[in-house]
């Protein structure tokens, strides 16, 4: 080890930028404490607490009655992050043209399909849930549409973005061919973007399954409802297995997710000659 | 240039199998909504009530706005303070689960882990368990969005060193550097713009899931919401959501003009 490091600067000490913004976060750490209602000493204290919290978890013996009942409230929270996401994803197909400011039919159009994308995005899914929730009832619908709209938010914004950084070269060589305007978004700008599309597809899908397994707290469908339940009335030797469930099937979609970005965006392509 | 008498072979015509995947998706989505009892009947036949629904968020009240616009600067500090436990926490494991840098085999696959583990919970969950544990407050509510989104800081960090340009490492290889001089004279200088940005992201993001914590006990505006919402006290409800959704889209404004700013 050889330290204490010197800074790459040329006096060897810490640029003032940095100077600058560690100060203010931390003038602002000390403003915002009373907010958060932070106190290290009463954290210290609750140390206790938090491992007989976790100890209590492991207490009992799993119930092993309870599997058959976790896979099929797992299998929803997980059908209702793929038809979420498979709806979200075809309808940002069109919006996000219509929301690209070089394939958007008028610059209005294109403004104010932003504006609705960034309102369905300003709200998490949970705040859409409980809306929708209240709106037509219990169960996976509601959740499913609460994801959804938030997904298309995401997934239409990233898709305008990957249609505006689209090189024009594609574009300008197909209208030569006198290609209508549709024709030079269907076969220049849309295969420019769909492989950053993709990767975001599968961004939102991975987020997508975070998200179904909590919205059960609102009454929103899925593994959430099993989930708020065991908490509330001290089953906690059942909440593990819930955690334990959750953490295994995000971590699978996680990998596979990587795998599938990994081939698509760069081992998929058609290589010339090869 | 000479005449190009040598015409290269087309590339063979590449298979479209558009019609194929688009019918099993469509299949799967009619499963999936068959298995979920979906009906779309549902949204036709009750429309008029949904949109008598959405109607009764017409008249917002502000009364109550100041009391509100506290809880909403309580959800921006639960916000902040998450992010700063995120950066700092993703700062420190990040340069371990770097493939390039990474000392040994065993920390990148323990740094990597670690980092999978604290992504894979949900931040709502995690408040879930730290406000059973901790007892109610924005702190526990922090401390979730902390844990969760370090596993995202961490893994952006150390993608970023990984695609840090092989020279760099090289040359201070070459004089000789260990672990933490390579990270202090190539790695984090190279990536510092990068990690401004996805720091500016994360903080973004939290504010935004700050928002709903309150649902599970944690603090902010969440709680005001899930009341009113409880009450069926839909004016208080809608002036609530109004402000979140403005108060998130200025955000949002900010964030991204300080992010063109720092390209």
């Amino acid at each position: 080890m050889s330290l204490p490091l010197r800074w790459p600067t040329p006096d060897g000490l810490p640029p003032r930028a940095l100077w600058v913004t560690v100060g203010g976060v931390l003038l602002l750490l000390v403003l915002s404490a009373p907010l958060v209602e932070f106190n290290p000493l009463f954290l210290l204290g609750k140390l206790d607490d938090m491992g007989s919290f976790v100890l209590r978890m492991f207490e009992k013996a799993p119930p092993l009655d309870y599997l058959p009942q976790l896979g099929q409230k797992m299998l929803e929270t997980l059908e209702m992050a793929v038809l979420a996401t498979l709806i979200a994803t075809a309808l940002s197909l069109p919006i996000g043209i219509l929301a690209a400011r070089n394939a958007t039919p008028h610059p209005l159009v294109g403004q104010i399909m932003r504006d609705v994308l960034s309102f369905f995005r300003a709200l998490p899914e949970l705040v859409w849930a409980l809306v929708f929730v209240s709106a037509i009832g219990l169960g996976p619908f509601p959740g499913v549409l609460a994801i959804a709209v938030v997904s298309l938010g995401f997934m239409a914004k990233f898709f305008a973005e990957a249609i505006e950084v689209t090189d024009t070269g594609p574009v300008e060589g197909i209208a030569a061919t006198g290609a209508s305007r549709m024709q030079v978004r269907l076969f220049a700008m849309l295969p420019q973007a769909l492989p950053d599309f993709v990767g975001t597809l599968l961004y939102v899908l991975d987020h997508n399954i975070r998200a179904a397994t909590v919205l059960g707290i609102v009454g929103a469908g899925g593994i959430g409802f099993d989930l708020i339940n065991s908490i509330r009335y001290f089953e906690f030797e059942r909440l593990i297995v819930i955690l334990l469930a959750i953490y295994l099937a995000v971590t699978l979609v996680d990998r596979l997710s990587d795998r599938l970005r990994d081939r698509i965006i760069i081992g998929g392509g058609y290589r010339h000659g090869s | 240039m000479a005449a190009n008498t040598h015409v290269p072979p087309l590339p063979p015509r590449p298979r479209n199998l558009f019609s194929l995947w688009g019918t099993l998706t469509l299949g799967l989505a009619w499963l999936i909504a068959v298995h979920l009892e979906i009906s779309p009947k549902t949204l036709i036949y009750g429309w008029q009530d949904i949109l008598e629904y959405f109607g009764r968020y017409g008249s917002p009240d502000f009364s109550q706005t100041p009391e509100y616009l506290k809880l909403m600067l309580e959800t921006i500090a639960m916000g902040f303070w998450g992010t700063v436990f995120a950066f700092i926490v993703g700062f420190l494991i990040a340069p371990f689960a770097a493939r390039n840098l990474s000392p040994k085999a065993w920390t990148y696959n323990l740094a990597r882990e670690v980092l999978n583990f604290m992504r894979a919970v949900p931040d709502v969950l995690l408040a879930l368990i730290f406000v059973a544990s901790l007892g109610l407050g924005p702190l526990p509510g922090a401390l979730a969005l902390g844990v969760h989104t370090a596993g995202f800081l961490g893994k952006f960090f150390a993608e970023s060193l990984e695609r840090v340009d092989r020279g760099r490492y090289e040359a201070l290889d070459a004089v000789g550097a260990g672990f933490s001089q390579k990270l202090m004279y190539a790695g984090w200088p190279s990536i510092l713009r990068e990690m401004s940005g996805y720091t500016l992201y994360i903080l973004d993001r939290n504010i935004r899931t700050g928002a709903v914590l309150g649902l599970v006990g944690a603090g902010g505006i969440g709680i005001a919401l899930y009341d009113t919402l409880r009450m069926f006290d839909y004016d208080q409800s809608a002036a609530l959501l109004i402000l979140m959704i403005v108060t998130i889209m200025l955000l949002d404004r900010l964030s991204s003009l300080i992010r063109s700013k720092l390209q």
